[in-house]
């Protein structure tokens, strides 16, 4: 702003706010609007998580333990071991026969596949943040 | 013994905001929520949209939080936020075309014959109004007003300055009264 431009009585106007007699339901609005905002996200974490877990749950029952043939001291512990990993690997199974994703085998993709797949889906969840973040700027 | 939020200063409730605080959050809202609005509404956002917007500034102030270093004041950091989303808003709606002037309009005084710069903003033009208000009210450079508008520099400030003279002359003190110094009526 240039100085002969600058002019204190226009600045102090500017400055006043206005009163709003409706200053209360607007508080009260965005209080429920961050709430929102911020259930919306818990659910979102909180199923991220969840698909996260069975995931990585299912790739661990899909590795042959071994701890019951090995040479591991007390073969009970091995054999309940691996009876609690199949007992696991079945619940998960009914579940997603449940969910119609009885087909899903993740076990049976190759490393470099599983690697892509985690790659793309950085890939895309990096340019949702710099579209943001440009619109933001 | 716990500070009460009444006396808390905006720099120490933005930290503890930044830290998840919904409380003292709330507690800028109340103090600088009617200015952001007030603010929106001078740069010629009807009232449901001023509201609109400045609720989203609230709530991305909210989450960017961290980022206020207490360099300005709060309400200077919220109003440009909101002044960016409105200019944003407009920008996508393509509005700001109309130049209808309202040239003949009565000097801006209410009926107790107090100053009233809403009032006299309308007899500005959309983008005069826009600039004046970006410059004055949101605190912006003319060149970060030019960016943000697209407009070159020069036009920015032709439209702060004939912007300027058109409120000089609307608020033309009653019987010596000098401007700003009666109760704004808003």
């Amino acid at each position: 702003m240039s100085a002969d431009e600058f002019d204190p009585d226009i600045e102090r106007l500017f400055a006043r706010a206005p009163q709003m007699p409706d200053a209360a339901l607007f508080i009260a609005r965005l209080e429920q609007k961050l709430q929102k905002g911020s259930r919306v996200r818990f659910l979102a974490l909180t199923l991220a998580g969840t698909i996260g877990g069975v995931v990585a749950v299912r790739e661990t029952m899909s590795v042959n333990l071994g701890v019951s043939e090995g040479i591991v001291a007390g073969n009970a512990l091995g054999q309940g071991i691996h009876s609690v990993s199949l007992n696991t690997r079945n619940a998960i199974q009914t579940g997603l026969d449940q969910l119609g994703l009885a087909n899903l085998e993740l076990g049976s993709m190759g490393g470099m596949q599983l690697f892509w797949i985690a790659a793309g889906a950085l890939i895309v969840v990096a340019a949702a943040g710099v579209i943001r973040l440009s619109q933001d700027v | 013994m716990t500070q009460s939020l009444v006396d808390r200063h905006d720099v120490e409730l933005a930290a503890l905001a930044a830290a998840g605080g919904r409380q003292e959050f709330g507690e800028l809202v109340r103090r600088h929520g009617s200015a952001v609005r007030g603010l929106l509404r001078r740069m010629g956002a009807q009232a449901s949209l001023a509201d609109d917007i400045a609720q989203d500034a609230f709530i991305q102030a909210f989450e960017r939080c961290a980022e206020f270093r207490g360099e300005g004041t709060f309400a200077a950091w919220v109003k440009r936020i909101a002044a960016r989303l409105y200019i944003k808003r407009v920008a996508k709606e393509a509005r700001y075309v109309a130049e209808v002037e309202n040239e003949d309009a009565a000097p801006a005084t209410d009926h107790a014959g107090l100053v009233d710069l809403d009032e006299a903003l309308k007899a500005l033009s959309e983008l005069e109004r826009l600039c004046v208000s970006l410059c004055h009210g949101a605190g912006m450079a003319h060149p970060e007003i030019a960016t943000a508008l697209n407009l070159p520099l020069g036009t920015v400030k032709s439209h702060v300055k004939r912007g300027l003279d058109k409120l000089r002359a609307r608020l033309q003190p009653q019987a010596g009264q000098p401007l700003g110094s009666t109760q704004h009526v808003g």
